[in-house]
């Protein structure tokens, strides 16, 4: 991201700026080491307590997944996608594997598209309850951190069951799902995930109603309805800034419209109605998993059966689905050949960060951890 | 709510919690219980069947050579190479089976579902640590090898909360 211009900046050489050094204003980088930060540095000018510039500069962890999909086919790209945000590795794969079955013209059966969203909507609560962890620890509330690091156990263990690992799953593959879900599974989900609703509604006494959080959060970051979709912010920090946007709702993708679920909206667009969503989210992943289960057929085929190297024809397409983070977009291009000639995938995180020099001027330095994780932002994800 | 209320319903909310059982479980000494004996795959219908995605298991009398699973494993991982074997079968006339290199591998099972003569499964086995990394590159006749893995504990769930039993 570019830093904005200073008028006391001399331009030295084309391009080349020299700062001007102010007596009043500190410069403090926060990150890229620490952990707080996570894998960016946020380049603050501080005004004693206030800041007065933020400047955020990602891209430290880029691992080159676009130019990396351009060598693989479609098959063998399955397991480096989803390393970008590996607790919510099946809702990245999700638009992945949409783009290719409408590239190579397969229609998924209707099981597996009902398995594809109950790990997808696990997924998201695996996810949630990570960022809220690490929320509740930016905010030094310690059993914050503990307890949803210990319930996303449950989750963990159902998505194990079910698709045979803890974390990259690679379960989703263009025609379906890998495989089936184990005997008994049902019986298990419905058990866990009920649970998992009754500890999340704990919650709300510790975290959510605690009048500490709330005196740390209220009216920190506010972000208006306008700027929200001027900035072009998706997800949670879009529904926190009263938008009533879900891709899951306006653009529905599988089996999505036929399941009983509603989206979250709050007015108020500060760090509190930010932090609120994605565990408002929860309930109705939780709400959708059960539907889910009830309506799903009780056998069928999970996957077709691919030929080796498929090749698309001479398209394009887009996909996208609503992640953890909001809107998951991936752009496939095709000429012909085993591998994508161009893979673009545009994720909710790095559009949320955009938000983050307009809410961070002006704030004080103590409400910047605040501010800073409420916009539900993952910095793997976001440098790709 | 006015501020001390709100903080004695949340001191309330955690101390509630001392006198429950506690929910993780002590690892070495406990290990979770996992459903099936790993990730299988059934070329014939084309899907998997659910399972763990541990360390691999090698039919030496199913393998025919036909390094499939290396081809694979070839834009993922890269680790599986294919081994010379002193055993002669008749179905293997090359006498090469994979050595899966578990520095590299990342587990995904991409592998499994390449196999078609039913002879490369995953299992539950998952204590891979070592200390030096040649020590990690498993031979064929050591993934022919079947794992013991002890499984204690599940989730268990009732009125006061959940638990590993």
């Amino acid at each position: 991201m570019t830093s904005q211009a200073n008028p006391k900046n001399k331009e030295i050489l084309p391009g080349l700026q020299l700062e001007t050094v102010d007596d009043k204003i500190m410069t403090l980088n926060v990150g890229p080491q620490h952990p707080g930060s996570g894998h960016m540095r946020i380049i603050l000018k501080i005004d004693g307590d206030y800041i007065v510039h933020c400047d955020p500069d990602p891209g430290y962890v880029h691992r080159g997944e676009e130019k990396m999909a351009e060598y693989r086919n479609y098959i063998t790209n399955i397991p480096h996608l989803e390393r970008p945000v590996i607790h919510d590795s099946c809702n990245i794969l999700y638009p992945y594997c949409l783009g290719v079955e409408e590239l190579l013209g397969l229609e998924v059966p209707e099981r597996a598209k009902y398995l594809r969203v109950i790990a997808s909507e696990l997924n998201r609560c695996v996810y949630t309850q990570y960022w809220l962890a690490i929320y509740g620890i930016f905010l030094g509330h310690s059993t914050m951190f503990m307890w949803p690091m210990g319930d996303r156990e449950l989750v963990i263990d159902l998505l194990e069951k079910m698709t045979g690992a803890r974390v990259t799953h690679s379960y989703f593959v263009p025609g379906g799902v890998r495989n089936d879900t184990p005997p008994n599974f049902e019986d298990v989900c419905l058990r866990q995930v009920n649970y998992f609703e009754k500890r999340l509604k704990e919650y709300a006494d510790i975290f959510y109603d605690n009048p500490i959080l709330i005196s740390r959060t209220k009216d920190t970051g506010i972000l208006s309805r306008e700027d929200a979709i001027k900035l072009g912010t998706t997800g949670s920090v879009l529904r926190a800034s009263g938008v009533d946007f879900d891709i899951r709702k306006k653009e529905p993708y599988d089996v999505y419209e036929e399941l009983d679920f509603q989206t979250n909206v709050l007015k108020e667009g500060d760090s509190y109605a930010r932090s609120k969503i994605p565990w408002l989210d929860m309930f109705e992943s939780c709400r959708i998993i059960r539907d889910a289960l009830q309506k799903m057929p009780k056998s069928g085929s999970v996957r077709i059966k691919l030929k080796p190297n498929p090749k698309g024809g001479d398209t394009e397409v887009y996909r996208r689905v609503e992640s953890g983070r909001g809107s998951l977009g991936m752009h496939i291009v095709s000429r012909g050949k085993p591998q994508p000639y161009r893979l673009k995938i545009s994720v909710g995180s790095f559009r949320n960060l955009i938000a983050m020099p307009h809410l961070l001027t002006g704030e004080m330095l103590g409400n910047m951890p605040a501010v800073y994780w409420s916009l539900n932002y993952w910095p793997v994800e976001a440098d790709r | 709510m006015g501020t001390a209320s709100g903080i004695i319903k949340a001191l309330n909310s955690g101390i509630k919690h001392i006198a429950t059982k506690r929910f993780t479980f002590r690892y070495p000494e406990q290990k979770l219980k996992f459903v099936g004996d790993g990730y299988q795959y059934d070329p014939d219908s084309g899907v998997g069947i659910a399972g763990y995605k541990g360390r691999h298991i090698l039919f030496h009398d199913k393998c025919t050579g036909c390094q499939l699973c290396a081809i694979a494993c070839e834009d993922i991982a890269e680790a599986i190479a294919m081994v010379k074997v002193p055993e002669q079968w008749k179905h293997n006339k090359k006498a090469i089976m994979p050595q899966i290199d578990y520095g590299k591998c990342v587990f995904c099972g991409l592998c499994v579902d390449a196999c078609p003569f039913y002879a490369l499964y995953m299992t539950n086995d998952y204590e891979l640590s070592s200390f030096t990394k040649e020590a990690l590159i498993y031979t064929p006749a050591q993934l022919q090898v079947k794992p013991k893995v002890d499984q204690d504990v599940e989730i268990q769930i009732d009125e006061k909360g959940a638990n590993h039993g």
